[in-house]
């Protein structure tokens, strides 16, 4: 099997379109992944602009039930796995959920560790730096952002506040939602693209498989019965319906069984002329 | 009393003078056996980097910040990601034109070393996790092809050199 013509023809192109489909296939798959990661954080730190920007009144009012008000009815969202907003100290102040209030958060957490790994808390981060990936203790996937409320002049010269205008940030709100339906999506792209490469594997196969069969092996087979016929002394056998450049073999081959019959009818009439001119020789001889 | 040998078991005892070509055809032949399974050890290589690669290279040394920063920004995954798409298809066209053409060379520990670049540029891009299996199945496809390729030439020469070595051995036996 391994050295037919069959398996050397259809082994390297069954290989080369597969493995480079399939190289392709990953590639894509990774830049759609990172593409739609990045949209879904873009969309957390927009609606973390939005929020901080609606409750920025309130903020500076000192208005605590409209603010709470504010972060029940964009949590009460089906997407939002939390918003909350926590103090330098890591104080939960407001929060979707009532249980957390109050709590303080872990900065040994993944997202925290980010800003907090290093002696001093960084006070900066780019978009990307401020998201995280995380499971909940329901074992579900969060996508999360956390987005500085930045210490302003209108804050610190405010009659009721209390914050010094050293104070580079005044809290951090957090905001998480389900990576639920990214990774279906994903999993379904990734579904979609194997079940792309079998078709591709199965297509480059068979159609090699196929133009072999009609153009080469058929052919071939009809030289193979015709040049054993001819060996094994039949040369009435007719060669037809061979196209392609199997033609100037299949006419060579027919033009030596041609010239092979022509040979044995001159050869058989050599020795068939011989016989009649020995025959009279010896009754000749005979006779008494 | 001594027995003396036959003429004909004498015949038998010594072995038939080689011809010069035989030796250098059993030399090529040796030489071909080995270079069919030069495939395999690159196939070998490449699946220990891969090893490697998974691991993230954790049992290497930690690259420090000053160095990191003489090294400058690594390239985007996209760039890299480019580069091996490029890098993937030339190598399969060049493999298959070697094949048509007949060709000898092989290169497999040249792509095994290119490959392991890749792995290197997503590892220090910090973008190794997610296109592991990319430079994975280019490596599978480079060497398969590659060895499929040096396997079935050398396996043709093989046969060669064999027919060869039987024709200069019957020969040898039709002048003794």
């Amino acid at each position: 099997m391994l050295k037919s013509l069959t398996f050397r023809a259809i082994v390297p192109v069954a290989i080369a379109i597969t493995g480079f489909v399939v190289v392709c296939c990953i590639l894509l798959y990774s830049a759609l992944k990172a593409d739609m990661i990045n949209d879904a954080v873009s969309y957390e730190t927009k609606l973390a602009d939005t929020i901080i920007r609606s409750t920025h009144y309130a903020m500076l009012k000192g208005d605590r039930e409209t603010l709470r008000n504010i972060i029940e009815n964009i949590s009460s969202q089906d997407e939002l796995e939390h918003v909350r907003i926590f103090n330098k100290k890591g104080l939960i102040m407001f929060s979707g959920k009532h249980g957390e209030v109050l709590t303080y958060v872990d900065k040994k957490a993944s997202g925290c560790i980010g800003c907090h790994a290093g002696p001093v808390a960084k006070s900066t981060l780019k978009q990307m730096e401020r998201a995280r990936r995380f499971q909940d203790p329901r074992g579900k996937e969060i996508i999360a952002i956390t987005s500085p409320l930045y210490n302003d002049p209108a804050c610190y010269t405010a009659s009721c506040h209390f914050h010094g205008a050293d104070q580079k940030i005044l809290g951090i709100l957090d905001i998480g939602i389900s990576a639920e339906h990214l990774d279906s999506t994903l999993t379904l792209l990734q579904s979609r693209m194997i079940i792309f490469s079998i078709m591709i594997l199965l297509l480059s196969i068979g159609g090699v498989a196929a133009l072999l069969r009609r153009q080469v092996f058929v052919p071939l087979r009809q030289i193979r019965t015709f040049t054993s016929k001819v060996n094994s002394g039949s040369l009435s056998h007719d060669l037809s319906g061979i196209s392609g450049e199997l033609t100037d073999l299949a006419c060579d081959v027919r033009s030596i069984a041609c010239q092979l019959k022509v040979a044995e009818e001159e050869l058989r009439k050599i020795k068939g002329s011989r016989k009649t001119d020995h025959e009279p020789v010896a009754e000749a001889g005979s006779a008494p | 009393m001594t027995k003396h040998p036959a003429p004909h078991d004498q015949q038998k005892e010594e072995p038939l003078a080689e011809l010069p070509g035989s030796a250098e055809h059993r030399e090529n032949i040796r030489r071909l056996k080995a270079k069919s399974s030069r495939g395999l050890y690159a196939m070998a290589a490449f699946i220990a980097v891969s090893i490697g690669a998974i691991r993230d290279f954790d049992f290497l040394p930690t690259i420090s910040p000053q160095v990191r920063t003489a090294l400058g920004t690594p390239p985007s995954a996209n760039m890299i990601s480019t580069a091996l798409l490029l890098y993937a298809f030339s190598a399969i066209i060049l493999i298959l034109s070697r094949m048509m053409g007949g060709s000898h060379s092989y290169s497999g520990m040249a792509h095994v070393g290119y490959l392991s670049g890749f792995y290197i540029f997503y590892s220090l891009g910090g973008t190794l996790a997610d296109n592991i299996w990319a430079v994975f199945a280019a490596g599978i496809t480079i060497l398969g092809l590659e060895s499929y390729h040096i396997w079935t030439f050398c396996n043709e020469e093989i046969r060669k050199e064999m027919e060869a070595l039987e024709e200069s051995s019957r020969k040898q036996r039709l002048q003794q």
